[in-house]
């Protein structure tokens, strides 16, 4: 049989272990960096009802817009950039494009491949006039846009809408959802052994296991079963109850921060909860991952990361991507 | 309570064994009643015809399964993610009847699976 029937796409998996404490600790760094985030999906062991500090963290979500037949050069007009793009904060994605199919437009308020805070691309300069004239004459570029902005004052509220009503949109709010699980085998992880070596699972079983929790899949099967051999890594232990809370829609990395840090005060509480999971799925069709490192989509587009935090401030993370991403930092 | 950890980090690459499908039966004229065990079935004998018993002696699991829309997410060694990916493409019957396998989402990561933003659908007729 040949043996290029036996190769398969790349994967990357970064795994990082600190101290949110740790004035050093890069965890907002890497939030933040991570701009266009479809879903986000929190798994606490060992309790039942959601904590009421998380379900308002999961509430103040910002709203994000659906706009039909954006052009795209409407995102260069001096106005918006002043009113939005250089207060930051704002992010767009061009929505039902498949970057493996067609073109794809994405906004960022920091640097990518037309850096609107460069000098060049001052509005009035000869190289913005020139970029303008391109997106609105020659190359008259229309998509539907995902936007959102975190935290608008209502100032800023308005001048989004006025641009918007120019054009069909809808406004939306993140969909929310959560149970509880019962009665689910469960690894066992201790913070100082993120490999796996001795005291916890490794991390590629522990997200496996993560995506069968949140897939609904069955961890309890024989080994000599027809169907399915799959079962919880060990070490594992049994819980009688866990929570799962899911968010998904077009969410800024503002959000993301925000319920960390209520997750972080969660679990600083007197509790049973070994540690809380936090996974955070990035948009398949987004053209940059992490900052400006670029994501594609050979097989298949998966750009994520999860925190799993612990009860003395310690954290992992994980940071996951195929095979035509850069390396997460 | 474990003292805080000082920093580590760790890049695996190609360290992932399996890869994930997520797959849907498109059948000619609708859906049908078939079990899970029949959809698995079906799917080995794909594998059988396109590369023999001994080509197609590698396991797979069918981790889960939904009769009413007939998807299924599978789990193979990367090693036969080509093979198996090529017998979804080349199925063509069931019980004489035709029938296509759709490949919804692949990735080396499960978890990836739980989180298709291609899935994120609006209506077309927008109201302001």
């Amino acid at each position: 049989m040949s043996p290029e029937l036996e190769k398969c796409p790349r994967s990357l998996l970064v795994c990082e272990k600190s101290n949110f404490l740790n004035e050093k600790s890069r965890h907002d760094i890497h939030v933040s960096k991570h701009n266009f985030n479809y879903k986000i999906s929190v798994l606490i062991p060992d309790c039942e009802a959601l904590p009421a500090n998380i379900s308002s963290a999961f509430h103040s979500f910002s709203s994000y817009y659906l706009v039909r037949e954006l052009p795209v050069y409407q995102l260069l007009e001096e106005t918006f950039i002043e009113s939005h793009v250089k207060k930051g904060n704002f992010y767009a994605l061009s929505y039902n494009t498949k970057i493996d199919e067609e073109n794809t437009i994405a906004l960022l308020s920091s640097v990518v491949t037309l850096d609107l805070t460069d000098k060049s691309l001052t509005p009035g300069t000869k190289r913005y006039q020139r970029v303008l004239s391109s997106l609105k004459d020659r190359l008259p570029l229309r998509y539907d846009f995902l936007l959102t902005k975190y935290n608008t004052g209502s100032d800023e509220d308005q001048t989004l809408i006025k641009l918007l009503s120019q054009y069909s949109y809808e406004e939306h709010k993140p969909a929310f959802s959560h149970h509880t699980l019962k009665n689910i085998p469960c690894p066992t992880l201790y913070p100082s052994d993120i490999q796996g070596k001795t005291l916890s699972c490794d991390p590629h079983h522990f997200l496996e296991w993560l995506g069968a929790v949140n897939l609904d899949i069955s961890c309890e099967n024989a080994a000599d079963s027809f169907l399915s051999t799959y079962v919880c890594p060990e070490p594992q232990s049994s819980v009688s109850q866990a929570l799962l809370c899911t968010v998904t829609g077009f969410i800024s990395p503002e959000n993301v921060f925000v319920l960390l840090q209520e997750l972080r005060q969660y679990i600083d509480e007197p509790k049973f909860t070994p540690w809380i999971s936090l996974t955070v799925h990035g948009f398949m069709d987004s053209p940059v991952s992490w900052g400006a490192t670029e994501h594609g989509f050979l097989k298949g587009g998966e750009n994520l990361y999860n925190f799993v935090c612990f009860k003395n401030q310690d954290y992992w993370l994980h940071m996951a991507t195929g095979a035509q991403d850069g390396c997460p930092p | 309570m474990e003292e805080p950890s000082k920093f580590e980090q760790y890049v695996y690459k190609n360290a992932s064994v399996y890869h994930y499908m997520k797959i849907s039966l498109v059948l000619e004229n609708g859906n049908k009643y078939i079990t899970d065990a029949q959809f698995k079935q079906l799917i080995i004998c794909g594998l059988k015809d396109l590369y023999g018993e001994v080509g197609a002696s590698f396991p797979f699991d069918l981790l889960k399964f939904d009769q009413n829309k007939l998807t299924g997410i599978l789990r193979v060694y990367n090693s036969g993610l080509v093979k198996l990916w090529s017998a979804l493409t080349l199925l063509g019957t069931y019980q004489n009847e035709a029938c296509a396998f759709r490949v919804m989402q692949v990735s080396p990561f499960l978890l990836a699976l739980s989180g298709n933003s291609r899935e994120l659908q609006f209506g077309d007729q927008l109201t302001l």
